[in-house]
């Protein structure tokens, strides 16, 4: 698929306030990554946010028989980090990498305290984001502890409308923590339920 | 009647994989001066021009993708290609067919090489065009259309200058088998050197043609070369298409949809929320299954 200005507006998750973005990102640098190549790996220490300008990156960890688990995909208006790392000065205990060729923002996590400081405004927005990401963490866990694996892909394809034509499914399947058999099964339930409707 | 003349010559740019099947030069709309909106209907032309792919038994295509709000159309020059669609259409075009696929509402389809012609490998050649549907017909009924070579209508042209093989509209009174929505002429000129054909179509049509083998000049004054895509002015009728060498041409001319164009990845709409639409409906199933 070719690049699309269209992008921003299908996958824009939060009403982000112009203003306070453009004050962000004039002290940011623009990094491009390749599709493949990583932000991040586990051990190094995450100095920087990243927030995607257009493009598409996930994050995931292995576990000790190798297998990926994707925590998340940040397609074009989405931040992403490794908190522990960045706030808490952990080494990262994640990839995080480009599925498409990226540009993402570098945001500074001191420039953002200090902007914070300085003006109040940006503090609640700021904090506004914080939250909402902490209400959108709390509902991931409470689809994974009792979901059905079709309600869990609704609810996906509902926040993320255009990645499962950018994404493979076994990388959906593993955020949504099925196996891609369970998620061939629900689209193909659900196109006998709703196939021409 | 006036003449149409020729609005300029397209040498199209790099050349880049859909799948891992089909290697292709994007002409419509990747290149200058050919928006969807100047071309209309035809709203993407990619090219695989002439390429060697070699013997294997895992078939090379596209996996399973969702298409809506417009026609696929795939002309086959060398090779042969198998198709499957939600809507249970599918079969295989070689040499001289024509698959027209009329997504409309929503199909999801797969195209990989044929089974047995991958085994053996060869030169593969096609075209892929998309048809725009307007806005009264996007979400018609999926439709699929096979159209052999042996089904086209074919015009032998005076003093063995060669022919015209029609896919939809007509060649003066020769008719194409294909059924489209809105007016529109698409044909294969074979032309042998210096054999010559007369080509009229209304003024207002948005017409080009792209040179698949040999070397053409058009009225007797731009040469255009295999590869390269002519676009003609709106303005005037006629048109003549001369062959310096033996020469495969493929016409297109079309009346334009003067619709807005919303387009994102494979969906072709009218509006943005069309578009949002379409992503919901092909997420929630309303687009059909297919096994990869």
């Amino acid at each position: 698929m070719k690049p699309n200005t269209l992008s921003t507006f299908l996958t824009s998750n939060i009403d982000l306030k112009e203003a306070f973005l453009q004050l962000l990102f004039s002290s940011c640098q623009i990094k491009q990554v390749n599709k493949g190549d990583y932000l991040l790996q586990p051990g190094e220490t995450c100095t920087h946010s990243f927030f995607v300008k257009k493009g598409l990156l996930r994050q995931f960890s292995l576990d000790a028989k190798g297998k990926e688990h994707v925590l998340q995909f940040a397609p074009e208006n989405w931040f992403m980090s490794d908190r522990d790392s960045v706030f808490f000065h952990e080494p990262a205990a994640y990839y995080i990498q480009a599925l498409e060729n990226t540009s993402v923002y570098l945001i500074d996590e001191p420039f953002l305290t200090n902007l914070a400081h300085k003006d109040p405004q940006f503090l609640d927005f700021n904090l506004n984001l914080l939250h909402k990401h902490i209400r959108q963490l709390h509902k991931r866990v409470q689809l994974l502890l009792s979901a059905t694996a079709e309600e869990r892909y609704l609810d996906f394809v509902h926040m993320y409308p255009d990645l499962m034509l950018r994404v493979p499914q076994i990388q959906i399947a593993s955020y949504l923590g099925i196996t891609p058999e369970s998620l061939s099964r629900v689209r193909s339930d659900l196109a006998k339920k709703n196939q021409g409707r | 009647m006036t003449t149409k003349q020729v609005e300029q010559v397209i040498t199209p740019a790099g050349k880049h994989f859909v799948g891992n099947g089909f290697f292709v030069h994007n002409i419509i709309p990747g290149s200058q001066g050919l928006s969807m909106e100047r071309v209309s209907p035809f709203i993407l032309l990619d090219y695989n021009a002439p390429h060697y792919f070699a013997p294997t038994g895992t078939p090379r295509g596209v996996g399973v993708h969702p298409h809506r709000g417009f026609e696929t159309v795939t002309i086959a020059y060398k090779g042969r290609v198998e198709h499957h669609d939600s809507s249970g259409g599918g079969g295989v075009i070689g040499e001289g067919d024509v698959q027209w696929m009329t997504a409309a509402s929503g199909v999801l389809h797969k195209e990989f090489h044929e089974k047995e012609w991958s085994k053996k490998g060869g030169m593969f050649q096609m075209v892929q065009l998309w048809v725009n549907l307007p806005a009264k017909d996007k979400m018609s009924k999926p439709k699929y259309q096979a159209l052999a070579n042996d089904q086209m209508g074919v015009y032998e042209l005076e003093n063995q200058a060669g022919r015209i093989e029609v896919i939809a509209g007509a060649y003066k009174t020769t008719q194409g088998p294909a059924s489209t929505f809105t007016p529109m002429h698409l044909m294969n000129a074979h032309l042998v050197a210096g054999g010559k054909a007369e080509f009229n179509f209304p003024a207002h049509y948005n017409t080009a043609l792209i040179v698949l083998e040999g070397k053409i000049q058009v009225n007797d004054e731009s040469a255009v070369s295999a590869n390269q895509f002519a676009l003609f002015q709106n303005e005037g009728e006629a048109f003549t298409i001369e062959a310096t060498e033996n020469a495969i041409v493929l016409v297109l001319s079309g009346e334009p949809i003067l619709e807005p164009i919303a387009h994102h990845g494979p969906f072709v709409m009218n509006t943005k929320q069309e578009l949002m639409q379409a992503f919901e409906d092909f997420n929630e199933g309303k687009f059909g299954y297919l096994e990869d």
